[in-house]
């Protein structure tokens, strides 16, 4: 059975005066990655908490294959939905296999005792994403690819069948970045559905299937396929930035940079050689 | 840890708190005869003429379980306050509670000495029901504070339970100066805590007020694992953090209460019980909790022990507790890496 999360016209405001958003719809399907842009405080990570159901929204309705979020039980719920947040700080030590056996909570009986079956589907997970050699290591002694990858096979042992990934590659470098999205677009083919937020356009364009591009000033967010959302001129009017969008000479995805600000350095001042290819 | 390693601590702990149960039964000012508590049982006199079962019965019992209740009661309060609070220095003291109690025990001595107030309400002890009904008015105010917007603010409930402290120290130093002498040394006694209770009536206080909130915190186990590993993704997996945040509160502190209006405010149990078995069985709350309680229960047993022997006469047992679990807890912090702890 596949599955979608949507998001109906939902709004919320931390504080009634001033709204997050106010009209946003979105749908996360099974076999797609669900790219979640813009700038900071455009309410990104609001909104995935919102389709996560960690906060109910002010106006508007999230639903999941057609029946309201706020039906489900928060353990129903959490056999099919998984949430990862941005940070997760560990106040006791755990070793890697017990992190990723925390993920079977919603499939526990009331003691919290692993089956035979909990324990194997925990080590498929650490297979899939490449982390068996650390299952005795220490959580907490992990590099910060590790760890990323240790939280998402972590989610995945809940068996879920949409993901809400807030910025899983933030604190990566440029190699664990490309093989995190790689992994999660794999996943994708197997069936699972995405919805990523993150601040990084490029891998956004390559990976995502779809996009949905907040910003701080408009009631709706622009939503498409990544061509359609990722051109200079939104980019710029959302980011309140000159930027520019050209092609990738090799995957052809859109390549997205942004110039440098006016008076702030060489390329804008004219002390400088000017950037290959930029305005002058 | 392997399982086996683990399976081993757990038969050790188990052993050896049984093993404090039976010697808290034996020891005493005077030595105690098995054969002969078990000829005068068989022989079916009555208590009153049977002098060494009635010793056993109606003292070594009733202080023995005092020391199991209290000290199980508080290794679980304090093992649950760390993860609700996600911070390994909690303990079942930090929210505030063992102060306020102390204060209410003292407002009822001054009370008593001059305001007239009567030795019992309803058939218990004026100074347990001050303490109790102070350590519960702390619990309200400090929830009241940290509470809002259908939220629990930890760091609120930290910092609002250390203030509330505070106020009773001082309102417990007022109630110092006003004290005649001999009174500060009877309260001072108090204040070291003990599970020399005469009877079964404080021994069923403490049962009433201590087995079911330890029920309620014990079911809880699985869902500490995940407050404790991150509130969010917690929330993510299907738990109600707020009610499970609330809930760990007026419980563990409803427990408290009970306690330290029974016994005392004994120290040092609710914290150094749960790191030490934590530091061999790791951070799963479905081990840690009841392998604390066992072991909290027979750690009491044994500073009881040592309370009734070190001293002629009595030492009291917050004394004890503090002097062999500090050294304990000191070594402990030499051993580990800051990392088991998660800082």
């Amino acid at each position: 059975m596949t599955h979608t999360l949507t998001a109906e016209s939902v709004a919320y405001a931390y504080e009634s005066a001033s709204p997050v958003f106010s009209q946003v719809d979105a749908a996360v399907r099974a076999g797609e990655i669900l790219g979640i842009v813009g700038p900071n405080g455009s309410g990104k990570s609001t909104l995935l908490r919102v389709m996560s159901g960690l906060l109910r929204p002010g106006s508007g309705r999230v639903t999941l294959d057609g029946r309201p979020l706020s039906a489900f039980s928060n353990v129903d719920r959490a056999r099919t939905l998984a949430f990862l947040p941005q940070a997760v700080n560990p106040a006791f030590a755990l070793s890697v296999f017990e992190v990723v056996c925390l993920g079977r909570y919603p499939h526990m009986g009331a003691f919290g005792a692993l089956s035979a079956h909990d324990r194997e589907v925990a080590e498929r997970c650490m297979r899939h994403t490449e982390i068996e050699a650390l299952e005795t290591r220490d959580f907490l002694t992990l590099s910060g690819g590790e760890r990323q990858r240790v939280l998402l096979a972590s989610i995945l042992a809940q068996e879920p069948d949409i993901l809400l990934l807030d910025e899983p590659t933030a604190a990566l470098d440029i190699h664990h970045q490309i093989e995190l999205f790689a992994l999660l677009a794999r996943l994708a083919e197997d069936g699972y559905g995405f919805a990523v937020v993150t601040h990084d356009l490029n891998l956004a364009a390559r990976f995502c299937d779809r996009l949905l591009l907040l910003t701080n000033w408009r009631e709706t967010p622009i939503s498409g396929t990544p061509a359609e959302v990722l051109t200079g001129p939104r980019l710029s009017e959302a980011y309140a930035a000159a930027i520019r969008v050209d092609r990738h000479p090799v995957t052809d995805a859109p390549l997205i940079w942004a110039e440098t600000p006016a008076g702030n350095g060489p390329s804008a001042g004219g002390d400088g050689p000017p950037l290959e290819g930029g305005r002058s | 840890m392997t399982r086996r390693g683990r399976r081993f601590f757990v038969a050790l702990v188990v052993a050896g708190s049984i093993a404090m149960v039976l010697l808290s039964l034996l020891t005493g000012a005077e030595p105690l005869s098995v054969a002969r508590a078990w000829r005068e049982w068989r022989s079916g006199i009555p208590m009153t003429e049977a002098p060494t079962l009635s010793i056993l019965v109606q003292q070594r019992m009733p202080r023995t379980l005092a020391a199991l209740l209290v000290g199980s009661g508080l290794a679980l309060v304090g093992c649950a306050f760390q993860a609700m609070l996600r911070n390994p220095l909690a303990t079942p003291y930090t929210l505030g509670v063992a102060s306020a109690g102390a204060f209410g025990a003292w407002t009822a001595t001054v009370l008593m000495a001059g305001y007239g107030l009567t030795r019992s309400i309803l058939g218990v002890s004026s100074v347990q029901v001050f303490a109790f009904v102070f350590a519960e008015a702390d619990v309200l105010i400090v929830y009241f504070l940290a509470a809002r917007k259908g939220k629990v603010s930890p760091t609120v409930l930290l910092l609002g339970g250390v203030t509330m402290g505070m106020l009773s120290n001082s309102g417990i130093l007022l109630m110092r100066y006003l004290s005649d002498p001999e009174r500060l040394k009877m309260m001072d006694h108090w204040l070291m805590g003990g599970v020399d209770v005469l009877g079964y009536g404080p021994v069923l206080t403490l049962l009433i007020g201590v087995a079911p909130c330890m029920a309620i915190l014990l079911a809880q186990m699985a869902k500490f694992d995940q407050l404790g590993f991150g509130v969010e993704i917690a929330a993510g997996r299907g738990i109600n953090v707020r009610l499970l945040q609330t809930s760990t509160f007026f419980v563990g502190s409803l427990m408290t209460a009970v306690i330290v209006s029974v016994a005392g405010p004994i120290g040092f149990v609710g914290l150094i019980v749960p790191h030490a078995v934590r530091s061999v069985t790791g951070s799963r709350h479905r081990i840690l909790m009841p392998v604390s309680v066992i072991a909290g229960g027979g750690f009491l047993c044994f500073c009881d022990i040592v309370a009734r022997k070190l001293l002629p006469g009595e030492t009291p047992i917050g004394i004890v507790t503090t002097l062999l679990g500090g050294p304990f807890f000191l070594y402990l912090l030499l051993r580990r890496r800051f990392t088991d702890w998660g800082a």
